[in-house]
């Protein structure tokens, strides 16, 4: 390996290229001033389309965060607003469009973003809202409407490439997924069959979400056989575009302990972007997410999250993305995530569950709204109410993640149910 | 290299663009009440809270102010200006053929207000206050719109 003798990164180049290292993050300066507890979750169902609007959607999801943390809306102080693309609503300020319908009105409100990774990202904004002391209540709320963009939801993503690199190739965004998950693939040695099963046990997982748009009994045939996208994707590879929405509650410890006697607490947060330059990275390996992983893992004192944390939500918009995920967590060590989903290791009744909920891949996609399936999910399953898919062993610590942007954006929360 | 002056970017090195997207936007929950109230029965509906009583035009399902449920009713769809504009300039900054008149409109009965245009009126005729009812789109040609109500005039 030659060393480029321009480059201006403290890691190794070759012929210009940029070589993954990791180690970036090293010291983490962090006083918080109150610890920060979610008390309340609610969702809507997720579908294909959905006649409510944007609004509509929120008011839904708000309301039932709202009842299970039997809360008014007059207790909220603050509320964090996530939602992706202003191109699938087609709104521009979509965040002050959908103020309303979130319980922002006459209150401090904003809207945060970071494409696919809003889900996770939207409540570290609440995050911060609570642990800095600036407010004792913090409603999250994501929302997604994606049916309303034509021709098709994936249209808009056309938007988000480099103008004169990318755009004038007319990419789909599945192609790009194809290609690292073709590099993941190749690097490890994996087979799709392997792959496919996270597509069956998720899908399966779904069946017991009251908000599922795609839960199914499948096999590992029927996604191998299934319609080619972009190979090696294929159709029962990939989540669907949804409409929906997800609230959540946090609060600081002296409200918590008005409301219950089992919070959950955030007791991590972290997040991470990789070079824009998405074709300069390596992709069998999520670096963004591992970054985001490390600080939120720091702050929460974990030092071995394969044995520290219960059950986890990694983000899964693909099946190869669960497996992807879990080795940037640190759930599996690379190229390991395969086998513990083949071994049933990440099932609801394996020791280390993961996506319960059934995740994007079974219950859908709307960007932002993942929040429901994730975070909500984490805090759900924490808190001992997850019902029918309450994991089947005892659970203390979780963690829930979610990627998006450019494929460059890791964000991480950790739960625990212990102070 | 800042300091050159450029009139014309399309003189430089460049790429041409555009955003190829359209949108259905649906109408939600609230709304089919409203629109198609209006465009069948030529009526107005309000959405009342169950709670506090503010009264929203247009309806909503909700109270954005206490998240109660709101009950629908039936409104006159008469109001009085509360504001108005003149505009001499259309959406793209084109000059207008004729001037058009923009009001808000307190609308009678409801905590809610709504813009639409004013008709039947000059401009020097406007004043605050002033009441006015809508003229709608003959039933034939309602599509459930905002455009449905071709204008408000003085009543």
């Amino acid at each position: 390996m030659e060393i480029h003798p321009n480059c201006k990164w403290n890691s190794s180049c070759f012929r210009g290229v940029m070589v993954m290292e990791v180690e970036r993050i090293s010291g983490l300066k962090f006083h918080k001033k109150q610890d920060v507890a979610i008390v309340g979750a609610g969702m809507t169902t997720f579908k294909r389309r959905l006649n409510e609007t944007g609004k509509e959607l929120s008011y839904l999801a708000v309301k039932q965060a709202l009842e299970e943390a039997e809360m008014e809306l007059s207790d909220i102080e603050m509320v964090v607003m996530g939602s992706a693309p202003d191109a699938f609503d087609g709104l521009h300020m979509k965040g002050e469009y959908l103020l309303d319908g979130s319980g922002g009105s006459d209150r401090p409100y904003m809207r945060v973003f970071v494409g696919g990774g809003t889900g996770v990202f939207a409540p570290i904004a609440g995050y911060w809202h609570v642990a800095s002391g600036l407010a004792d209540v913090c409603l999250v709320v994501c929302e997604e409407k994606m049916s309303s963009s034509h021709p098709h939801p994936q249209s808009a993503f056309k938007y988000i490439w480099d103008p004169i690199l990318d755009r004038p190739l007319n990419p789909n965004l599945i192609w790009i997924f194809a290609l690292e998950m073709n590099r993941y693939m190749h690097v490890h040695n994996i087979k799709h069959e392997d792959i496919a099963l996270v597509s069956v046990k998720n899908k399966a997982n779904a069946l017991d979400h009251p908000c599922a748009q795609l839960a199914e009994k499948i096999t590992v045939e029927d996604v191998l056989n299934s319609e080619p996208m972009a190979l090696p994707v294929r159709r029962l590879d990939v989540s669907p575009p949804s409409d929906g929405a997800a609230a959540l509650i946090m609060v600081a410890p002296h409200i918590a302990r008005q409301i219950t006697d089992n919070p959950v607490w955030v007791t991590g947060v972290g997040w991470a972007l990789d070079t824009t330059m998405w074709t300069n990275r390596d992709l069998y390996f999520p670096r963004y997410v591992a970054e985001a992983a490390k600080m939120a893992y720091k702050m929460a004192h974990i030092t071995d999250p394969r044995k520290e944390i219960d059950v986890a939500e990694p983000y899964d918009p693909f099946d190869y993305k669960e497996l992807h995920h879990m080795e940037g967590l640190g759930l599996a060590k690379k190229g390991e995530a395969p086998i513990l989903t083949r071994e049933g290791v990440t099932a609801r009744d394996g020791d280390l569950p993961c996506s319960p909920s059934g995740g994007l891949l079974g219950v859908g996609n709307p960007i932002a709204a993942t929040m429901g399936v994730k975070a909500c999910e984490l805090y759900w399953q924490l808190a001992y109410r997850a019902g029918k898919r309450q994991v089947a062993k005892e659970v203390t610590t979780g963690v829930c993640q979610a990627w998006g942007d450019l494929m460059q954006v890791g964000t991480v929360v950790v739960m625990s149910n212990k102070r | 290299m800042f300091n050159e002056k450029i009139v014309d970017p399309a003189e430089l090195r460049h790429w041409g663009g555009k955003i190829e997207l359209y949108w259905i936007y649906t109408s939600g929950e609230a709304g089919d009440r409203f629109f198609k109230a209006l465009r069948d029965e030529g009526k107005f509906i309000a959405a009342k809270c169950k709670k506090c009583g503010r009264v929203y035009f247009p309806p909503r399902m909700y109270c954005e102010f206490d998240f109660s449920e709101t009950e629908y009713q039936e409104i006159s769809g008469k109001g009085r200006v509360r504001a108005y504009t003149v505009a001499w300039l259309d959406k793209d900054e084109k000059p207008l053929e004729k001037p058009e008149i923009y009001a808000i409109i307190d609308m009678e009965g409801t905590d809610g207000c709504m813009i639409h245009l004013l008709g039947e009126v000059e401009e020097d005729q406007v004043e605050i206050g002033m009441e006015v009812e809508p003229v709608l789109r003959d039933k034939s040609e309602r599509e459930g719109t905002i455009n449905d109500i071709l204008y408000f005039k003085p009543s």
